[in-house]
């Protein structure tokens, strides 16, 4: 419905903008000649990837994570493509989705048709490491897209670009921030965000020194538990350079989940509150499992429902200063 | 028969000792005499549910394979035929796609209700239809039936991926993270089953002589073959409702039960239930040593090593046309 609502918008609003801008062009055609955006623009990517373009990009399509990281800076994408429902999506709550045509709501299901009325300059969108070491796999397809034929067809309507999501989540911001200002936003804009983001991390690791708790960022399904390894998640990985304390029973091993069967339950039981991922079982489903339900955050109430919030200032400074206030009313229970 | 019996009794000692946590057998049994000495809940929480499950689950499948291979006369019958894991998969997926709920009480209940109301629609198909005293209408009915449940589970599952990831946790078939709560329901519609297949025995060995021979002999065909249908629906639908679809328990447990005990009905429905119990049980407790800290679901289990097995069977070349 609101696919559709938007969709139409996005025809309606092309024509409109098309007429806009040749009348630009006729009436005031030195208008701003030295206006960046005339001269060539050109951008390497994470991957390594060059892109050249005679122009820097004004219309920008890209999936919903990095959409949310242009929106704070005041970039509106003329296209977003996301793996959940865009319209529902809590994380652009705060942002108006109205000149921008939503091209996917499933991973990997990419409306191209959509896509190419949009007529981005630039898609943007991630690539996630295989390993730990941060080994990128070109041969395989970004992430959000279906395969090595969708991407090919995705680079026919503009190029694509990729931020890295690996390692240190403050790379992963750096990336997107490299981007934005390669795009246009100026270094005010990001020093803006970046003071109140380190407003809030400050405030994370005041509120991580003063109740000195175990959080486990977890998933669980009838399968059992998957427990996120701090350092290999950009997120976690931050929040511990901060000063919170995540479970991290086998720091080496398997990269990014450690997965306990329910009967195993009891070897990761060791954290004082659990974030627990939104697309699994939640606080009643977990206490309905015989080897989970004596947990002590369990049993203290001390489970919170948690999605993975996009890496850009904004986004992790609202983020932070909920996982503040948690620990905040939080205590330590093993 | 008594050596089927000691091998359930051995598959269900080694169910309860071994598991992805390595406790030692003496805790174990120590907790099993004293449930209060239980660290982590790792027997009564875990252990002692899913071999229960278990035991039923292979129980009600390896019975109603071989009926339903009495049934059919045909060796490749499997309980799914008559649209009941079709019917349980379509249930379970309206039940994640409209109220979004994918927990294990609600997913049983779907499940239990769509067999049943699939079943009753197969055997209304093949009652309007041609009748009942030829399988082949019914065979019929319900692969039609299951086609078009299928075709609707689909469109749900492909056009929701939240619908499909929890789709996917369900239909692989899994004994983990069940528990004991809510599951009386299922058991009793299982014994209700049991007690079905056990009066259909006599009639399974009249129509193993063909549809005239067995009506000569003065059987009632429509009462057998609802008596029968009966016993493979609700058998059936406790298994999916419990675990999900499991594949390959009622195919090949009839086959290796007929190999033991040959054709005689009284010995081979029990036989093939007990064979049943058996294979879920050893399958359950390979997926779970071999998955380190994790666990390979049953079900993946089964279809790895079921295959196997069954291209064994019929290569040995000794299926009997029934």
């Amino acid at each position: 419905m609101t696919t559709s609502r938007s969709r139409l918008a996005a025809a309606l609003i092309a024509p409109v903008l098309t007429i806009a801008l040749l009348a630009g062009c006729s009436s005031t055609p030195q208008a701003d000649p030295a206006a960046s955006a005339d001269a060539a623009w050109s951008f390497t990517d994470d991957t390594g990837t060059t892109v050249t373009l005679d122009h820097r990009p004004e219309r920008v399509a890209s999936y919903a994570d990095y959409a949310i990281g242009l929106l704070s800076y005041g970039l509106d994408p003329v296209a977003v493509f996301g793996r959940v429902d865009v319209a529902s999506d809590d994380r652009f709550a705060d942002y108006d989705l109205g000149d921008t045509a939503v091209v996917g709501n499933t991973y990997g299901e990419i409306d191209l048709e959509a896509l190419a009325e949009a007529a981005p300059d630039l898609i943007v969108t991630g690539i996630y490491p295989t390993d730990r070491e941060g080994t990128l796999d070109l041969t395989a397809p970004y992430y959000g897209f279906a395969d090595m034929e969708q991407q090919a067809q995705l680079e026919k309507i503009a190029p694509v670009v990729a931020i890295e999501v690996g390692g240190a989540g403050s790379d992963v911001i750096d990336s997107l921030n490299r981007l934005s200002s390669a795009l246009g936003v100026s270094d005010d804009t990001i020093a803006t965000a970046k003071a109140e983001y380190d407003t809030a991390a400050a405030d994370l690791t005041a509120a991580a020194a003063e109740s000195d708790l175990e959080v486990t960022q977890m998933y669980a399904s009838a399968d059992g538990i998957y427990v996120v390894k701090p350092a290999d998640e950009p997120e976690t990985q931050l929040y511990s350079d901060l000063g919170v304390t995540f479970t991290d029973a086998h720091p080496d091993g398997d990269y990014y989940w450690d997965i306990y069967s329910w009967e195993n339950a009891a070897q990761m039981m060791t954290g004082d509150v659990l974030l627990v991922n939104v697309e699994g079982y939640g606080a009643a489903e977990l206490a309905a499992q015989p080897t989970f339900a004596s947990h002590p955050a369990l049993v203290a109430g001390q489970v919170h429902s948690w999605n993975g919030a996009a890496l850009d200032y904004r986004s992790q400074a609202a983020h932070m200063e909920q996982l503040a206030s948690i620990l905040r009313e939080s205590k330590a229970v093993s | 028969m008594i050596a089927l019996v000691g091998l359930v009794a051995v598959m269900t000692a080694l169910s309860l000792l071994l598991g992805s946590n390595l406790i030692s057998p003496y805790a174990v049994v120590g907790a099993l005499v004293d449930p209060a000495n239980d660290p982590g809940a790792v027997v009564w929480g875990s252990r002692v549910p899913r071999t229960v499950l278990g035991l039923l689950v292979g129980l009600c499948l390896g019975v109603a394979g071989a009926v339903m291979q009495g049934q059919t006369r045909n060796p490749l019958a499997d309980p799914g035929i008559f649209g009941v894991s079709a019917g349980a998969s379509l249930a379970v997926v309206i039940g994640v796609y409209v109220v979004g709920t994918s927990s294990v009480l609600a997913t049983l209940w779907l499940a239990l209700a769509g067999a049943i109301v699939a079943s009753i629609v197969v055997f209304g198909v093949a009652a309007l239809g041609r009748g009942l005293s030829s399988p082949v209408p019914l065979a019929i009915a319900g692969t039609a039936v299951s086609a078009l449940l299928v075709a609707l589970t689909s469109y749900l599952v492909l056009s929701d991926e939240t619908t499909l990831a929890a789709y996917r946790i369900w239909v692989v078939g899994s004994l983990s993270g069940r528990t004991l709560d809510g599951v009386g329901i299922a058991a009793l519609f299982a014994l209700a089953g049991l007690v079905f297949a056990v009066a259909n025995v006599r009639s399974l060995n009249s129509l193993a002589l063909g549809t005239e021979l067995a009506r000569g002999l003065g059987e009632n065909l429509l009462r057998a073959r609802i008596l029968g249908l009966a016993a493979i629906t609700l058998l059936t639908a406790s298994a999916v409702a419990i675990t999900g679809p499991i594949g390959f328990i009622g195919l090949t447990a009839p086959h290796i039960a007929r190999r033991l005990v040959r054709g005689d009905h009284s010995w081979l429905v029990p036989a093939s239930g007990l064979i049943g119990a058996c294979v879920l049980l050893a399958c359950d407790v390979i997926g779970r040593v071999i998955g380190g800290t994790a666990e390979v679901p049953v079900g993946v289990v089964l279809t790895v090593l079921g295959g196997v097995v069954f291209i064994g069977i019929v290569r040995r070349g000794r299926i009997a046309a029934l």
